[in-house]
C-alpha cells in the first residue's frame, strides 16, 4: 500500500508536471514552439529564396524522367558535341550523351552525397555527443581524443589518402565523407550538453528520479537541436563542394555515375574550356546555386533558431 | 606561460605519435616491401635469401620495432622512395615546397587584406545597403566551387582576353619571384576567394562587438574625429582575433591549394599529392598527409600560445 500513498500525497505542482510531459509527449507544446520559429524563417527573404531553390532542384532530380526523355548513360555517337539545341537543352558531350538529363540525374547522387552524409554524421556525432555530454567517462575520453586526431587531418587531405588506400566507389566516398564529418557534430552537442547539465530543470529531471537516457535525449538534445540544424545544412553545403571537388579531379565517384563533379570532370582539357561551354559552365551554375541556396537556408535555420535575436 | 606551453605540448606530441602509427599502419598494408623494389623482378632470386636480406634489413621484425625505425628515420628527414620511380620522397618534397608557399602565403596575406578590409566597411555601415550586398557576395563567395571559380577565370582572363598565361609557373629562363607573378596572379586569387569571404565575416562580427565597447565611447565623448576612433581604437581591437583565425585557416588552405594547383597547373605538393593518389603510390600520400598533420598541430600549438599571450584568462583558467 505504500504506492498508493505516495500516489496520493503528489501535490499541486506534480499534476502541473505530469500535464505538461502529457502535452510535451502529445506534440502539443512542440507546435507553438515551431510555428514561431517557421514564421521567423520565413521573414528572412533570403531563406526563403534558398529554400525555393533548394526545392526546385531537388525535385528536377528526383523526378527526372519526367522531366527528360534523354537517357543520361547512353552514348549516341551520331550526336556528338552539339551545343544546346531544342532537342538538347543543355547539348551533349563528347559521347553525345545530353548533358541536360546527365546535370539531373547528376543532381541525385550529387545530392544524396551531400545530404546523406551530413545526416548519418550528423546522427552519429549527436548520438555520441548526447550520451557523452551527459554521461561523460571513459567513452567521452576515447571519443574525444578519436576526433581530434581526425580533426588533425585537413579534410581533402584525409579524404585522398583514404581514397587511395580503400579505392573509389559511392559508397566508400560517403563512408569516408560520414568518417571524417560526425567529430564536428559531436564536440558541437557535447559542448551544449555540457553546459545544458547545469541547468536547473535538468537537477528538476533527476530528481524525479528519470533515467540518464531519457533526460538526454528527451529533454536535453531538444535544447541543443538548433545548432545542430544549423550545422546539417552546413556540412551538406561542404560535402556537396567536396564531392564536385574529389569528381573534378577524378578521385571522387566513378566516372561511369553521373554527378556534378563527374560532368565537370571534362573542363580539365583547355580545349572542352575553350569551344565546348555547355559542357561545364551550366552544371558549374547548378552546383554553386545549389550550394548557395543550402547556404542561406543554414543561415536562416541560424537566425531563427536563436532566441537572442527577434524576428 | 611556461607550464602553459608545456602542458599544450604534452597534449599534442602524444597526438602526432598517435596519427604518425596510424599513417605508418597504412603504409605498412602496401603490398611489397623495400626488398622488392631492390631485386631485378627478371631474376629469380633463392627465397632463403631474400628471408635473409629482409633479416639483415629488420623488416621481419615486430611491427612496432619497425615503426620505431621508420619514425627515426622520418625525424631525420628520411621518407623513404617513390613507388614510382624509385626517387627519394625528401628530394620531391623539397622541389615542390617552394612552389607551395609562394601560392598558399600570398594567398593568405590577400585574403587576411582583402577580408578584414571589407569586414571593416560592413561593420561600420551596419544594416546598410553595402554591408547587405558584403554579405550576400561573401555567402556567394563561400559557395561556388574554387575550381569551377578558377575554370571561369581560365576561360576569362587566359583563354578570351590573353591577359595572363593558363597555368604553370616557370617560363623558360624567369628564376626569380617577380618572374611568377603573371603565372601567380589567378591561382593565388581563386584560392583567396573562399578564404576572404571567411575572414570577412568574422572581422565583422569582431568589429561590431569591438565598436559596442565602453572605451569607444570614450574615444567619441574626448571629441577624437570619427575615423581616429574607428581605425585607431576599433580595428587595432578588433584585428587580434582575425589574426589568430589565419592559423585556424591553414586546413581549408592545404584543402584549396590541393584543388587550385590542379587547375592550374601549379607545380606544388598538392599536386603532387593528387598525382601520387592518381598512381596509389601510398608511401608518397602517407608523407603528404603526415607532414600536413604536423604543420596543423605545430601552427595550432603556436596559436594557443599567441592567445594566451594576448589574453591572460586563457592560461590562467584552462
Amino acid at each position: 500500500m505504500a504506492l498508493i500513498d505516495i500516489v496520493s500525497r503528489r501535490s499541486r505542482l506534480d499534476r502541473q508536471f505530469d500535464q505538461l510531459r502529457r502535452l510535451e509527449e502529445a506534440g502539443a507544446l512542440r507546435a507553438a514552439g515551431g510555428s514561431r520559429f517557421v514564421r521567423k524563417f520565413l521573414n528572412n527573404r533570403l531563406a526563403v529564396i534558398g529554400l525555393t531553390v533548394f526545392t526546385v532542384i531537388l525535385l528536377m532530380s528526383i523526378f527526372a524522367p519526367l522531366l527528360t526523355p534523354w537517357d543520361p548513360t547512353k552514348i549516341n555517337l551520331r550526336a556528338i558535341a552539339q551545343p544546346p539545341s531544342p532537342e538538347h537543352w543543355f547539348g551533349t558531350d563528347k559521347t553525345g550523351r545530353d548533358v541536360f538529363a546527365r546535370v539531373l540525374y547528376g543532381g541525385r547522387i550529387s545530392i544524396l552525397v551531400g545530404l546523406g552524409s551530413a545526416l548519418v554524421s550528423a546522427a552519429i556525432g549527436v548520438i555520441i555527443g548526447c550520451y557523452c555530454g551527459y554521461v561523460g567517462g571513459r567513452l567521452d575520453t576515447i571519443a574525444m581524443r578519436v576526433s581530434e586526431a581526425i580533426m588533425a587531418f585537413p579534410e581533402i587531405i584525409l579524404v585522398l589518402m583514404l581514397v587511395s588506400i580503400v579505392g573509389q566507389s559511392l559508397f566508400n566516398i560517403m563512408a569516408i565523407f560520414i568518417l571524417g564529418g560526425w567529430c564536428g557534430i559531436y564536440r558541437l552537442v557535447r559542448a551544449q550538453m555540457l553546459s545544458l547539465r547545469e541547468e536547473e530543470y535538468v537537477l528538476a529531471l533527476r530528481s524525479f528520479g528519470l533515467n540518464r537516457g531519457l533526460i538526454s535525449f528527451k529533454h536535453m538534445l531538444p535544447n541543443a537541436l538548433g545548432p545542430v540544424m544549423v550545422n546539417i545544412t552546413l556540412s551538406t553545403a561542404a560535402f556537396i563542394l567536396a564531392e564536385a571537388g574529389l569528381s573534378f579531379l577524378g578521385l571522387g565517384v566513378p566516372l561511369s555515375m553521373p554527378t556534378w563533379g563527374n560532368i565537370l570532370n571534362v573542363a580539365q582539357d583547355l580545349a572542352v574550356l575553350q569551344n565546348n561551354w555547355w559542357l561545364w559552365l551550366p552544371v558549374g551554375i547548378f552546383i554553386s546555386l545549389f550550394v548557395l541556396s543550402v547556404n542561406f537556408i543554414g543561415d536562416g535555420l541560424r537566425d531563427a533558431s536563436d532566441p537572442t535575436q527577434q524576428g | 606561460m611556461l607550464t602553459y606551453i608545456i602542458r599544450r605540448i604534452l597534449i599534442i606530441v602524444p597526438m602526432a605519435v598517435a596519427v604518425s602509427f596510424l599513417i605508418y599502419l597504412g603504409l605498412d598494408l602496401t603490398p611489397g616491401d623495400a626488398v622488392s623494389h631492390m631485386l631485378d623482378p627478371t631474376r629469380t632470386v633463392d627465397p632463403e635469401k631474400l628471408a635473409e636480406l629482409r633479416h639483415a634489413l629488420g623488416l621481419d621484425s615486430p611491427l612496432i620495432v619497425r615503426y620505431w625505425i621508420w619514425l627515426t628515420g622520418v625525424l631525420q628527414g628520411h621518407f623513404g622512395y617513390t613507388l614510382t620511380g624509385g626517387v627519394p620522397i625528401s628530394s620531391l618534397l623539397v622541389d615542390r615546397l617552394p612552389a607551395t608557399l609562394e601560392l598558399s602565403g600570398t594567398a593568405l596575406i590577400l585574403s587576411t587584406i582583402l577580408g578584414s578590409i571589407l569586414g571593416t566597411i560592413s561593420a561600420l555601415r551596419r544594416g546598410s545597403a553595402t554591408d547587405n550586398v558584403l554579405t550576400v557576395v561573401g555567402m556567394i563567395g563561400v559557395s561556388i566551387p574554387e575550381f569551377f571559380f578558377g575554370l571561369v577565370a581560365i576561360v576569362v582572363f587566359a583563354l578570351n582576353l590573353n591577359w595572363l598565361p593558363v597555368g604553370g609557373r616557370l617560363l623558360p629562363s624567369y628564376d626569380s619571384y617577380w618572374d611568377h607573378i603573371p603565372n601567380l596572379i589567378m591561382p593565388a586569387l581563386v584560392l583567396s576567394i573562399m578564404m576572404t569571404a571567411g575572414v570577412m565575416r568574422y572581422a565583422r562580427s569582431s568589429m561590431l562587438d569591438a565598436l559596442s565597447r565602453e572605451f569607444i565611447k570614450t574615444a567619441r565623448s574626448k571629441g577624437l574625429p570619427e575615423w581616429r576612433v574607428n581605425l585607431l581604437h576599433g580595428f587595432r581591437v578588433a584585428l587580434t582575433p582575425v589574426i589568430v583565425l589565419v592559423g585556424f585557416r591553414l586546413p581549408i588552405l592545404i584543402g584549396g591549394s590541393v584543388i587550385v594547383e590542379q587547375v592550374f597547373q601549379w607545380p606544388g605538393l598538392g599536386n603532387l599529392f593528387v598525382s601520387a593518389v592518381r598512381n596509389k603510390d601510398l608511401p608518397v600520400v602517407m608523407t603528404i598527409a603526415l607532414l600536413s598533420v604536423v604543420l596543423v598541430l605545430t601552427v595550432s600549438l603556436i596559436i594557443d600560445v599567441l592567445t594566451a599571450v594576448i589574453d591572460p584568462r586563457v592560461r590562467l583558467g584552462a
